[in-house]
């Protein structure tokens, strides 16, 4: 077995492509050396849920020997890669993180883990979460069956949720990329506390068959990588219509950022409340940095906001009520005080109590929002903020105390991005941007329904002018 | 270091054990009711909202 550098654990896509093409090493050696990293060192950071490694194995024998007759089958031929545990893969235990879960198996692959096989991509493990993606709403990072999220930059601190092991173990450079999900923030926190990028791709853009579900109309699935350009190949093989998704949007998506407008044409909202009042004290300076770096690859930035809607409540109203149907059967069992956060145990049974009204009432008014972005997005092509307030909270910080409130009169600026861009279905690109004490700090960009190319194409010049992407935590 | 799979449930047991040992421990029906509440509160906000009358809920949601 080839000897495997540490750089090649934290290499992007065509590094990779481009080692296992010259034969420096055989996809089966680079899968044993992943899988064995994620094994020994995935439980340090709690972020793994059931290695793979027989199954690896014997995925990258065939990788080997399609390279052998020189078949290739794209940038995605022989990457090791990991799934939040609440995807099914076959025959194994799907967890979704919940000790009432703990013995499930399922009969069937999801559509995501059957798309990046035919890519070619190798699956070494199944990633931790937050028990259920927390929608019963957690207090504390301890809410899973594999304990708190251990960030790889700080053990002391939170990897963030609920995507809390595929963003780990692509900041510690146990998988090259891995797939997570977000109803409401579970990709855009977790890429930000560790530091690595990600991408939140427009609903039903990416089959959410055999992935839990949580909410059905705020459920997205999307990849955690090393570049903008690797989420982008990623994306490209795992987009798609679904007729096994009740949400697919039935549309494909092809990674060509080389077609998108020229960025000197660009107009980017922000909006400087963000980056100064409401951001933590230590990370300003390097969010006005970041900025300043994205003004350099030629886009315009423009100061907006967000129009003025109770994000918060909408969302936390339509997710309250889509979980507590989908979970009624555990609520109602009793099952569910075998979950491991009490606020999450009282956050599903009061949820089977959301009224009819209610729910109502926060769709037609999702409604409005989406058509106030609608108008929003013939003003600017897309919208950038920091993807959380500073790094990331201690492991023991009660996260309903994680943020001071804004002080009352500060303008509305893109606060409420997060509930915003999951109402309107919008994608997201988060790029790793500098530190604040030592902990990595990310921006979020966010733009019109199907603008992935967009914003990955922004993503990559932005990345072609910094190196945050690819710093490594102490001592990996 | 290589970790068997039973090796590793006892890991997450241990770790998943102490995690819960570390959480603020608050009666249970004072969560229910602060959960009911934040439902209550949430409906509140929601009451305040105007929609046109003709405006229908985002069912068959599409981005």
């Amino acid at each position: 077995m080839a000897n495997i550098a540490s750089d090649v654990f934290f290499a992007a896509l065509p590094e990779l492509n481009q080692r296992l093409a010259a034969k420096e090493f055989s996809a089966e050696d680079l899968a044993r050396a992943f899988a064995e990293r994620l094994a020994q060192l995935g439980p340090r950071y709690n972020a793994l849920a059931l290695p793979l490694q027989q199954e690896a194995w014997r995925q990258a024998k065939e990788v080997d020997r399609d390279l052998k007759r020189g078949r290739t089958r794209g940038p995605l031929h022989g990457i090791p890669y990991g799934v939040k545990d609440l995807l099914s893969f076959k025959g194994q235990p799907t967890t979704w993180g919940a000790k009432p879960y703990a013995g499930q198996v399922f009969d069937y692959n999801a559509t995501v883990i059957e798309k990046l096989s035919d890519a070619g991509a190798v699956l070494t493990g199944k990633l931790a979460m937050v028990e259920l993606a927390g929608g019963g709403g957690y207090r504390l990072p301890s809410a899973s069956l594999t304990g708190p999220g251990l960030n790889p930059w700080d053990r002391t601190r939170w990897s963030g949720g609920s995507s809390s092991g595929p963003a780990a173990a692509v900041a510690a450079g146990l998988v090259a990329f891995a797939i997570g999900s977000e109803t409401s923030g579970s990709i855009v926190t977790p890429a930000s506390y560790c530091g690595v990028t990600a991408l939140r791709p427009t609903y039903g853009l990416v089959s959410r068959h055999g992935a839990m579900a949580l909410s059905w109309t705020l459920d997205k699935l999307g990849p955690f990588a090393r570049t903008a350009e690797d989420c982008g190949n990623i994306l490209h093989a795992i987009a798609g219509g679904d007729s096994k998704d009740p949400g697919s949007a039935g549309k494909s998506f092809y990674y060509t950022p080389q077609y998108t407008r020229p960025l000197k044409e660009l107009k980017i909202g922000y909006a400087a409340v963000d980056l100064d009042a409401r951001v933590e004290a230590p990370a300003r300076a390097a969010f006005q940095a970041a900025l300043e770096a994205l003004k350099e690859t030629g886009v315009e930035l423009v100061e907006t906001k967000l129009p003025p809607f109770p994000y918060g409540p909408v969302l936390s109203t339509i997710l309250a009520a889509e979980e507590a149907s989908v979970f009624e059967a555990l609520i109602t069992s009793g099952k569910v005080d075998e979950l491991a956060d009490a606020a999450q145990i009282a956050g599903l049974k009061a949820a089977l109590e959301v009224p009819a009204r209610d729910y109502l009432k926060a769709m037609r008014v999702r409604r409005v929002i989406q058509e106030e972005f609608s108008k929003l997005f013939a003003q600017v092509d897309a919208l950038v903020a920091p993807g959380r307030a500073g790094g990331a909270t201690k492991i023991d910080q009660p996260l309903d105390r994680a943020a001071a409130p804004s002080p009352a009169g500060t303008p509305q600026g893109l606060a409420g991005l997060i509930p915003a861009g999951n109402l309107a279905g919008l994608p997201a690109v988060v790029l790793p941007c500098g530190f604040a004490d030592n902990l990595p700090v990310a921006l979020q960009l966010v733009g019109a329904p199907y603008s992935e190319n967009l914003l990955l194409a922004v993503g990559a010049a932005f990345q072609s002018r910094t190196d945050w992407h690819k710093r490594r935590p102490p001592g990996l | 270091m290589k970790l068997t799979r039973r090796q590793l449930a006892a890991a997450v047991v241990s770790a998943t054990a102490m995690a819960q040992t570390s959480q603020t421990p608050v009666r249970p029906t004072d969560e229910l009711q602060a959960a009911r509440e934040r439902i209550k509160a949430n409906g509140e906000t929601l009451a305040q909202q105007q929609v046109p009358m003709a405006t229908e809920p985002a069912f068959q949601f599409k981005a």
